[in-house]
């Protein structure tokens, strides 16, 4: 068979049942070999919103995503999805088409160094020269992206190795992967029960390496056997249940007033599966001043990275944890938390007539079934989704955290939408991030996916016009996009039914439209530019130092 | 100011030096220095780095040796670096 061949039969062999992409002239001999393929691609409207649906598709499933693209313009348009997937570490496997190796560095057209260019935005890639090294390669690519921290990993494949002639045994069953025992750092074990156990004021600071781990439910049993308060990373949400009296939402830039006063005051914090992104801690020297740390990962580069740690493990959180659990001795602190949960409870006595965004997406929460997936966009609507909407698994909100990428949402939500048929998938956007890959309307249309679409607009780039105001003199510079297209018609030209929405006693009723309709809805819902995201840390401060509504 | 030799195992891939040199500037660190050489039999390169930096080291080497092509990797902070470090104090 020909190489473009055994790519689709070994992605047929890894059980990939789903890719995404958009061909072109380099990739011409893998999708003549995917046309009647058991494997099912969703044609794009554009490389970026194929990967981005790629990495939806992964973090709402725990598989791997897939998605192909063609060389130079084809391969340039992924490097923004592969940076969005190196940041969030999302398992993801991109394969490019690439010129023939005879007019490699020729400038032929559409060459571009992809390889190169991948570099800063992979976990690894690979350039396959000779058609004997594509299977290998390709299971190296699939095993690395999913292993220790998983990430993207490109194979740039050129025409001529497309079209070489090689030959393939498929295998009847896939190898399963071996695993060597790792053994547990019991001294380290025994040094982090010791800090737990005399803490006074413990806190769980929880990263989406959890999930990542598949340890949500040993993080569950932890808090459960280790009673202490928790926060959570904008990746993390999900993790830890809402009914958990002790958890205390998400921390950081627009944390709540409760997990940031909490991580503030804490005497030990427990760092899992987290890194001290800048948005989480605001002015790092500043961060947790009292607290010992203890930091697990499953990737030895984030230890001491940024905050040293008294006791660092690296490793598997399954294992960990459990070792970990130990009784605390903190009902004090506990109570205070409580209170401070209590007295800093978000409000929604908000008056007037025009929608108030928090109590909308509240709303939109407690109407979603529990298993909803919710896909965001990056803004203020992604903030407000953040603080006001409720998760039952990290798998089920899916927010470009790491790159804070415009236009994640929509086509995240198709891959959502396609790894979970069965499951409600709502996106909800800004009218800035919409426009950005509002091309896969056409990706909705074609394979008739029924997700649900609500636009926040406040005519605004608003989290940059928010900035403007506070932090630039109210110098509002290009953030006004009061010219944005009537977004009912414009989903009306891709046959998407949709209504617009401007008071508050339309939003129930308009929920109740567009989750009682059977295919794809939009809900433009217009809101007032004013509109801020609170609590904010300004930039350089510390987490104590949050700026609120009232204080404005 | 600290100096450190690091003498790297790769895999023989074309790309590899490139991979070494872009993680090397985006962590912050300089190349004061580098030799690369093939291994004997061809199974992969040989290279030093003459690394100088403000930072821990550690921010370094723990970057490169998440890297798929490099097998080997040891550090040592070098006799230069004590000399610069001794002129500097002077």
């Amino acid at each position: 068979m020909k190489g473009a061949e055994l790519v689709i039969k070994l992605l047929e062999q890894k059980g990939v049942e789903h890719i995404f992409g958009y061909p072109g002239g380099a990739i011409m001999p893998i999708y003549d070999a995917l046309y009647q393929s058991k494997v099912k691609h969703y044609l794009c409207r554009h490389e970026q919103g194929g990967a981005f649906s790629a990495i939806g598709y992964a973090r709402s499933s725990g598989k791997v995503g897939v998605c192909m693209a063609t060389s130079g313009p084809g391969a340039t348009n992924l490097i923004t999805s592969l940076a969005d997937a190196l940041l969030d570490s999302v398992p993801l496997v991109a394969i490019t088409g690439q010129v023939s190796q005879a007019v490699m560095g020729t400038d032929a057209f559409q060459e571009v160094d992809v390889l190169g260019l991948s570099l800063a935005v992979t976990k690894h890639s690979f350039m396959v020269t000779d058609v004997t090294e594509l299977e290998h390669t390709l299971n190296e690519a699939f095993t690395l992206a999913m292993s220790g921290r998983p990430g993207p990993v490109l194979v740039d494949i050129p025409k001529d190795v497309q079209l070489a002639e090689v030959q393939f045994k498929p295998r009847l069953v896939e190898e399963a992967a071996t695993t060597q025992q790792q053994l547990l750092p019991a001294a380290a074990l025994d040094q982090a029960r010791l800090l737990i156990q005399n803490a006074k004021r413990p806190i769980a600071y929880i990263g989406g390496g959890v999930h990542m781990a598949d340890a949500v439910t040993q993080l569950q049993d932890f808090l459960a056997q280790s009673p202490m308060p928790s926060v959570t990373t904008l990746k993390a949400m999900g993790t830890v249940p809402p009914s958990n009296a002790y958890y205390l939402g998400m921390l950081g830039m627009h944390g709540t007033q409760a997990a940031n006063h909490a991580v503030q005051q804490c005497d030990l914090l427990i760092c899992l599966g987290a890194r001290f992104d800048d948005r989480v801690t605001g002015k790092l020297a500043a961060f947790a001043p009292d607290a010992k740390v203890i930091h697990i990962d499953i990737d030895p580069a984030e230890l001491h990275k940024l905050r040293r740690a008294e006791c660092a493990m690296i490793g598997d959180l399954r294992e960990l944890l459990p070792a970990m659990s130990v009784p605390t001795h903190c009902e004090d602190w506990l109570k205070h938390c409580l209170a401070m949960k209590q007295q800093h409870g978000w409000r929604y006595d908000h008056p007037g007539e025009r929608i108030f965004a928090p109590l909308m997406l509240k709303q939109l929460s407690e109407r979603l079934p529990d298993n909803a997936v919710v896909c965001c966009d990056v803004g203020q609507h992604q903030m407000w989704v953040a603080q006001h909407m409720s998760f039952s698994h990290p798998r089920n909100h899916l927010s470009s955290g790491g790159l804070g990428t415009m236009g994640f949402g929509l086509p995240a939500a198709i891959g959502a939408q396609l790894a979970r048929p069965k499951d409600t998938v709502v996106t909800v956007s800004g009218d800035g991030s919409f426009m950005m890959n509002v091309q896969e309307l056409g990706t909705i249309k074609r394979f008739r996916l029924p997700v649900k679409i609500v636009i926040v607009d406040n005519q605004r780039l608003g989290m940059v016009k928010q900035w403007q105001e506070l932090f630039f003199n109210e110098r509002y510079s290009e953030t006004d996009l009061s010219d944005n297209p009537d977004f009912v018609s414009l989903a009306a030209a891709f046959a998407i039914p949709g209504h617009s929405i401007s008071r508050k006693d339309e939003v129930l009723p308009a929920l109740e439209a567009m989750f009682t309709w059977p295919g794809p809805y939009l809900l433009h819902v217009r809101i007032d530019e004013t509109d801020n995201v609170w609590p904010l840390v300004p930039p350089g401060a510390a987490n104590q130092d949050m700026l609120t509504e009232k204080a404005q | 100011m600290s100096n450190h030799v690091l003498t790297i195992q790769t895999k023989n891939q074309p790309v590899v030096l490139e991979r070494l040199l872009q993680v090397t500037r985006y962590r912050g660190f300089e190349v004061a220095g580098m030799e690369m050489k093939p291994m004997a039999d061809f199974s992969g390169l040989l290279v030093t780095l003459s690394i100088v930096s403000d930072k821990p080291i550690s921010l370094l080497t723990n970057q490169l040796n998440k890297l798929y092509d490099i097998e080997y990797l040891d550090c040592v902070e070098s006799e230069l670096t004590q000399a610069k470090a001794g002129s500097m104090r002077a």
